[in-house]
């Protein structure tokens, strides 16, 4: 009557590899990590500290989104020692205004460029591979890191959102996908 | 495009057939139908609100469960026109102090068919068998009559002692053991 449950992840969410990085599906073991960013002042940008229940939901959700999108937020590893990163990825869950180009960088992986790594392949993969057109990046206009990477990417100011629970945020427009290699970087004199 | 056509999907989930209904795990197409529940007043008992935000966030995590967990919830469609009416089954996030059996009717029009205890008895039958469970609870939010109803026809007894998830006042029903059961 009962099929029996597989010992292996049941959801198929691409592995993209980079130079330095590799971005796969979420997973239990990233929670400790996740957890411990939480308790940071790094949050402040991403919705505020919230309970270890609410970020395995949070996890959870993650995970959610692939099967509901078809896309979503990898875990970005660090190739040489496995070590996570953060989340970076395609983001569009409900309420968004439309699909973005989201990452949250845990504090030991800043100033080496990893985010615009993950940033820009995650930026080619969906001009390349679910043709998109076009993609943003929600950003709080406080967080001057983010606007530096989005404007480093060649993403313009374009707009604004207000959320209801997270707030005021700036809409940040991708160059489309005409300006951009197959590496996810800006092409020089594109934009 | 903000929806990409379904290629990331649950793959190799447990498929559970009953005499009226097909028990599959959740997919994509199932959102419309929990919208609307989680959205309702029908969902006050298991935190819904009419926020079509945090009702798609909670789909997205009972979908989550079943990657993290390797189980999750079904979905309890009817064999007859394969539309999704409820979901019952496994669920243990981060946080339960126990493994839960845990059920909702999405849709009204379906309560008193005997619908909520037919899948819940074959996902509890699930879970100590193909998941291993030694023990089952179901937590039930104080005022929920019919949820505390079909508790006690599964043939489950309150449990006062038991801790509930993060302490919040519920009622714990503590299903038959497996051993208890098969007897």
């Amino acid at each position: 009557m009962t099929s029996a449950a597989p010992d292996r992840p049941m959801i198929d969410i691409p592995v993209i590899e980079t130079e330095r990085l590799r971005l796969r599906a979420p997973a239990e073991r990233d929670l400790d990590a996740w957890i411990a960013f939480n308790r940071t002042e790094r949050t402040r940008f991403v919705g505020g500290p919230q309970s270890p229940n609410a970020i395995w939901r949070g996890l959870a959700t993650y995970l959610g989104h692939w099967a509901l999108r078809g896309y979503g937020m990898w875990a970005v590893d660090l190739k040489a020692d496995d070590t996570l990163c953060g989340m970076v990825g395609p983001w569009c869950p409900g309420g968004w205004p439309e699909p973005e180009i989201g990452w949250t960088l845990l504090a030991s992986a800043e100033g080496r460029g990893i985010a615009r790594e993950a940033a820009e392949a995650s930026r080619a993969w969906v001009y390349g591979t679910l043709d998109w057109t076009t993609a943003i990046s929600l950003i709080d206009p406080e967080n001057t890191r983010s606007i530096t990477l989005a404007e480093r990417m060649g993403a313009r100011h374009d707009g604004d959102f207000t959320h209801d629970e997270f707030g005021f945020m700036r809409i940040y427009r991708h160059p489309g996908p005409e300006a951009i290699d197959p590496a996810g970087r800006l092409i020089e004199g594109a934009a | 495009m903000t929806d990409q056509p379904a290629t990331v999907t649950l793959s190799d989930t447990p498929v559970i057939e009953t005499e009226r209904l097909i028990l599959r795990a959740p997919v994509a197409g199932d959102w419309p139908f929990w919208a609307s529940f989680f959205t309702s007043d029908r969902a006050r008992f298991i935190g819904g609100e009419d926020n079509r935000e945090k009702a798609w966030r909670a789909f997205g995590h009972v979908i989550g469960h079943w990657v993290l967990r390797g189980c999750g919830n079904f979905i309890i469609t009817l064999k007859t026109d394969s539309r999704p009416v409820g979901e019952a089954g496994p669920w243990y996030p981060d946080g339960w102090p126990e493994r839960e059996i845990g059920w909702s009717l999405w849709d009204p029009a379906i309560e008193g068919t005997g619908i909520a205890a037919e899948a819940a008895i074959a996902t509890r039958a699930h879970a100590y068998t193909a998941l291993g469970w030694p023990s089952a609870v179901s937590y039930v939010a104080h005022g929920n009559d019919r949820s505390a109803r079909l508790a006690e026809r599964l043939g489950c007894t309150l449990d006062p002692a038991a801790a509930t998830p993060r302490g919040e006042p519920c009622h714990v029903w503590r299903h038959p053991s497996p051993a208890a059961l098969a007897a």
